[in-house]
């Protein structure tokens, strides 16, 4: 099994030229799992396939980290009406640059998923949601689409058989909370993208108030593979509790930052200093943002042994997130960096409940206030404090994302933030 | 029956529902801004937190797990819910601030939040008062605010419409007004713009916010960011007295508050009547205040030899009036009756006339097709016409109404509160011949064609009852005084707040404000004195006369009427009833 | 001053085609604004308005959403408009550099137009490029990563010239070694 990182070859984004092509991919085993699904229907039943998708646990690759298998499992029996697959290609965290690769250089492998989802879902109508930023990307997708539809993999009667599957794409236009599955569904619907009071949850009422299924575009990339190889295939990848092929998404100052491939659970220090070539310039590791701006920041000597799936990264103190890895060395400005990351929430919170929309507006200002040195001491409390009212008070999770990295950090980088503090120095008579 | 602990005391509960719904129908407080009960839940403004859990059931056993001291195991959720849109379920706990410190906690924490970037202009704001993030600040708010950033900067005195004035800066994005114009009045007129804690309300560039029940979204904002443009910086909330109505200027009769100050009526909002209109009023019913201010007919007036009319005293019209009557027979006496007064006023004015021998009663209608909706405005443009007409007067129609007068030749004619000239082919020139009486409540094109008018008082100067479109019969009290009425004696007239608290700034003072008119049915009682046949004492022996004669009002009380908001009356033959 | 602007036979059947995918036509909203900013440059109050009677839905519904996502652009922008981002990696890796000195170049600061109309620059956020830092995007569509001040003064003569980025392929270390 290849989970030596040293031999390992890549299975989601494989090297080989013009993968794209689904004449291509076809030639490297493509659409053979939705062929022998829909040639072997009694063996894989949609509940079939399902409990196979579960079994092998693909853990939730947007950031959540739940069982897709499991998620699909939710879907209600079908009775006669609409029911909808949204995949999620909005990817607009902050560090996160992955499922565009895969539009780039696999889209096929995704829509196979897709397909198989939606299959085992008995769902009939496919929407790929991607972040407006990602037009030449969805272009890509577009013609991968195309090419299906004309090799009958998309469209009336899949490969001869009585299952019909439609895909179209969905451009988003700018809004990071589109990415919540629940505002996801509201922007694809033309609202403003409020993310939705759950419950009811979206495997109730999703899409125009039917069921519907949310699942990240590289966790579907994902299911070719268990359905190729099957689960047991699948488990052996990476650790037990966090199985499969993981895109590495890692940036910031290394060497050579980029998109890798590898099993999940790596170790953190081999994929800074070995996958990505080490630190640039020779400069020292100071801090790591695992999985995405809203993943706590580990320090550089919280990083020892530490490997990169759910359990160890929650025992080190942060979270997978989106494998949105961002390096920073020593001359990094924690206090700039985290008011940036400010920023960004409150530029971003779509206004809907309020202690996100005047707390991520809070947390900035106050946190400008300290990066142009007019801060004090006092205000690092303040700033806890803030975090500490918006955190599990909201609709969605943008308010905790937005809390984390300013809490963990003050928590983890404190005297940093003290040292730009106005010394307040009171004169005794 | 279903049950659940809230506060650690057991209620029970019928039917599916919301917990916050749940717990204001049961009288208990927590505190909420975007919640409304006519409208979706959105559980956006966060304040109705409360912790909330289930009891942990044991499927083998088939029992409820107990603890050691045999209580109930309860899983909590994670997170503190909003009550507003967590389901009533079986067994449920829930802990309020009353017994949570986290809630209580949470709740203060909330409002912190909302008034970080919210302006301290309650001095100057309209709202103030009455405003639901004042009251629920002094009740949960933290005791101050540790926010010492600049507030964020939105338009201010933004005329959003004719009639609603917007402040960006006090919103605090509950989306009611969106969401009001989405799913009550359906006009789509208003969005929530741009994001995070830059948004506020707006209409699209360029569209003006003329929606016909605009001044709803003014009521339910829980802040001062909508105002009435109109109402604006005209009074203070604690000034007011606030009196029940209905609505007098459409044919649904909206239930109402009527707003008074110094004996005029400041403004009109709606009072909540699920059986006519919900929570809401059209904005044309609101604007309506001003008949009761403006252009009343104080004081009989009289037109001496075809000159100008003056005033003239109640005894000088009551005699001009008895020596006019004594001059006609019946068959020359035209009697027009109206679907704007009242029914007790329009009983007396019949019956009266009926006892003179006369025969036949007449009204206009006051209907403009087409200018109704689904929603609360009927085409019927008047209070009362099916009360009238279940009283037995005859509808005439305007084009006609010229020709009874010409082939009649009346030689004394009497028009009850209706600017029936100003609907109908009919022209003063018309009246010439006649002696025209008008008793009315302000002037108008009819009555400065007549020769003697007589004031009446309006529906919130008297207690009267009034048949809406569906057949509803519902009620006014007296919210304002007359030259012959005294709050503090007439037990018809409510007392407000600043009553029973005696402020200073409730002194009705000004006596130009009191009108000098009474109601139809007393004129009418002293027209007749000397006889004792119709010598009501009131408005409620009035009713109860009627509720003897007509089948349809029989046993229909103020009292059953006040209880219910109104009763439903069985009306099926709206024709003639002519037992009078 | 603003035109009366319209769609033509064939923009409408290229609508129509957008509403189709959807089972209700508000779902094609933003693909909609998509097609008429790609046509007008601009989804300004006069280009809502005609989104909006075109879709037959309210022109506040129309507003609401345009002013909620940050790509559709609520007034006429310069011909090019360079967004930059500064977000996180970018910021880390120098994209606050870029845009300064993108700003001093061309005059003008973030949020602006020069006076001839044919730079904005923005400053976004992330914008997905992370390990390419730092980047900017051109009018919302090529990516142009690994920015330098030489890059930059390329880029920006290459517009005037009315030359347009082409598409950056970003390959995979993986697959530049283990190619097959």
């Amino acid at each position: 099994m290849p989970n030596d990182w040293k031999t390992y070859k890549p299975l989601l984004l494989p090297a080989i030229k013009d993968l794209h092509e689904i004449s291509i991919y076809e030639k490297n085993n493509g659409y053979q799992a939705l062929r022998k699904i829909l040639k072997d229907r009694e063996t894989w039943s949609p509940k079939n396939v399902t409990s196979e998708v579960k079994t092998a646990n693909i853990r939730g690759r947007g950031g959540a980290g739940f069982n897709a298998g499991l998620k699909w499992s939710f879907m209600p029996e079908p009775d006669g009406k609409p029911r909808y697959l949204a995949c999620n290609g909005d990817e607009s965290e902050p560090g996160t640059f992955k499922d565009r690769k895969i539009f780039e250089f696999n889209p096929h492998l995704f829509i196979e998923g897709a397909i198989i989802a939606a299959y085992a879902m008995q769902v009939e109508v496919i929407y790929v949601y991607i972040r407006g930023e990602y037009r030449p990307f969805v272009k890509m997708l577009q013609k991968a689409i195309e090419q299906a539809y004309e090799k009958g993999y998309l469209g009336k009667k899949v490969q001869g058989s009585d299952f019909s599957v439609d895909m179209y794409t969905h451009m988003g236009a700018g809004a990071y909370i589109c990415g919540e599955e629940s505002s996801l569904m509201e922007s694809l619907e033309g609202k403003r993208g409020y993310p939705r009071v759950k419950p009811p949850f979206p495997a109730q009422r999703g899409l125009w108030g039917r069921p519907t299924t949310i699942n990240n575009i590289e966790t579907l990339a994902n299911v070719p593979l268990v359905m190729n190889y099957g689960a047991d295939w699948y488990l052996r990848i990476g650790p037990d509790t966090h199985p499969g092929p993981v895109l590495y998404g890692i940036s910031g100052h290394v060497n050579r930052p980029a998109v890798y491939e590898y099993p999940a659970g790596m170790n953190i220090m081999t994929l800074i200093n070995d996958v990505a070539g080490g630190m640039r310039g020779g400069k020292k590791l100071k801090a790591l943002i695992p999985g995405g701006s809203s993943t706590p920041p580990l320090r550089a000597d919280m990083l020892e042994g530490v490997t990169m799936d759910a359990d160890s990264l929650r025992e080190a103190g942060s979270m997978m997130g989106t494998a949105g890895m961002v390096v920073m060395d020593e001359d990094t400005d924690m206090v700039d960096l985290i008011w940036r990351i400010s920023y960004f929430y409150a530029h971003e919170s779509c206004g809907q409940c309020t202690p996100c929309r005047d707390g991520t507006g809070w947390l900035e200002k106050t946190l400008r206030k300290i990066k142009n040195g007019d801060g004090e001491l006092r205000d690092l409390d303040l700033l806890l404090a803030i975090c500490h009212r918006m955190e599990g008070r909201t609709i969605c999770a943008l308010a905790d994302a937005a809390a984390w990295p300013v809490r963990y950090s003050i928590d983890r980088f404190r005297e940093e933030f003290e040292r730009k503090c106005k010394k307040t120095v009171y004169a005794v008579a | 029956m279903p049950e659940i602990f809230i506060d650690n005391k057991r209620y029970e509960f019928e039917q599916p529902g919301k917990v916050l719904q749940f717990m204001l129908d049961n009288g208990l407080d927590l505190p909420f801004f975007c919640y409304h009960p006519s409208l979706s839940i959105p559980a956006n403004c966060r304040q109705c937190m409360v912790k909330a859990g289930m009891p942990v059931f044991d499927k083998v056993k088939g029992t409820f797990e107990l603890d050691e001291n045999g209580e109930r195991v309860i899983r909590y959720f994670p997170k503190l819910m909003t009550a507003c849109s967590l389901d009533l379920a079986d067994g449920m706990v829930v802990h309020t601030h009353h017994s949570d410190e986290l809630v209580k906690q949470a709740q203060a924490d909330n409002l912190e939040f909302i008034l970080i970037n919210h302006p301290l202009d309650c001095p100057i704001c309209d709202q103030a008062g009455e405003c639901p993030l004042q009251i629920l600040t002094y009740k949960y708010g933290p005791e101050g605010s540790r926010f010492e950033h600049k507030k964020v900067h939105k338009p201010k005195a933004i005329q959003l419409g004719p009639r609603v004035i917007l402040d960006a800066e006090r919103c605090i994005n509950c989306t009611r007004c969106v969401r009001f114009t989405d799913e009550i009045s359906k006009t789509h007129q208003l969005t929530i713009i741009s994001r995070g804690d830059k948004n506020y309300p707006m209409t699209a560039n360029g569209k003006v916010f003329d929606d016909p029940y605009s001044l709803n979204t003014v009521d339910i904002c829980p802040v001062g960011a909508l105002t009435s443009a109109d109402f604006r910086f005209k009074a203070r909330v604690w000034e007011m007295n606030q009196t029940p109505g209905i609505d007098i200027s459409n044919g649904k009769g909206c239930s109402t508050w009527v707003w008074t100050r110094d004996n005029l009526v400041m403004r009109i909002t709606p009072r909540f009547n699920e059986a006519v209109n919900d929570h809401w009023m059209p904005d044309s019913g609101r604007l309506s205040y001003r008949i009761f201010n403006e252009n009343r007919i104080s004081k009989p007036w009289i037109r001496p030899d075809e000159k100008e009319q003056v005033r003239t005293t109640w005894n000088n019209a009551e005699l001009t009036l008895r020596e006019e009557l004594d001059k006609v027979k019946p068959p020359e006496i035209l009697v027009i009756g109206s679907p704007h007064a009242s029914v007790e006023d329009s009983y007396a004015y019949k019956a009266y006339f009926k006892s003179l021998g006369v025969a036949d009663f007449y009204f206009l209608p006051h209907v403009i097709p087409g200018s109704g909706d689904d929603l609360l405005l009927s085409d019927d443009q008047a209070p009362n016409t099916r009360g009238i007409r279940a009283l037995g007067y005859s509808e005439v129609a305007g084009d006609k109404l010229q020709k009874l007068v010409a082939s009649g030749r009346p030689k004394l004619v009497f028009i009850l509160n209706d600017d029936i000239l100003d609907r109908s082919d009919l022209a003063p020139s018309h009246l010439e011949d006649a002696y025209t009486v008008y008793l009315g409540t302000n002037h108008n094109s009819t009555s400065r064609a007549a020769d003697l008018v007589i004031p009446i008082t309006t529906a919130v100067e008297h207690a009267a009852s009034y048949i809406n479109v569906d057949g509803r019969i519902q009620r006014t009290v007296p919210a304002k005084e007359t030259l012959y009425t005294n709050r503090r004696l007439n037990l018809e007239m409510s007392m407000g707040r600043p009553d029973h608290y005696g402020t200073k700034f409730d002194n009705w003072v000004t006596d130009a404000n009191r009108i000098d008119c009474i109601p139809a049915w007393e004129f009418i009682t002293r027209l007749n004195s000397g006889s004792d046949t119709f010598v009501w004492e009131s408005s409620r022996r009035i009713l109860a006369e009627i509720g003897k004669k007509i089948p349809a009002f029989q046993g229909i009380t103020y009292e059953q009427m006040d209880e219910n908001n109104g009763i439903q009356l069985k009306l099926e033959q709206d024709s003639e009833v002519n037992t009078i | 001053m603003s035109e009366t602007k319209s769609f033509n036979a064939k923009d409408l059947s290229e609508i129509e085609k957008l509403t189709a995918k959807y089972p209700e036509k508000q779902a094609a909203v933003l693909p909609v604004l998509w097609y008429a900013q790609d046509k007008f440059g601009h989804v300004d109050p006069s280009v809502q308005k005609l989104v909006a009677q075109t879709m037959d839905l309210p022109e506040a519904l129309i507003y609401g959403v345009v002013t909620f996502y940050t790509q559709f652009y609520e007034k006429p922008m310069g011909k090019h408009v360079l967004d930059v981002c500064t977000c996180l990696s970018c910021q880390i890796c120098g994209g606050y550099d870029i845009l300064h000195y993108l700003e001093e170049k061309l005059g003008i600061k973030a949020g602006e137009t020069t006076p001839d109309g044919k730079f904005s620059i923005q400053s976004v956020e992330c914008l997905g490029a992370c390990a390419y830092a730092p980047m900017l995007q051109v009018t919302n569509d090529k990516y142009v990563n690994h920015l330098t001040r030489e890059k930059v003064d390329q880029l920006i003569e290459d517009l005037k010239a009315g030359k347009q980025p082409g598409f950056e392929s970003n390959k995979m270390p993986q697959h530049e070694n283990g190619s097959d």
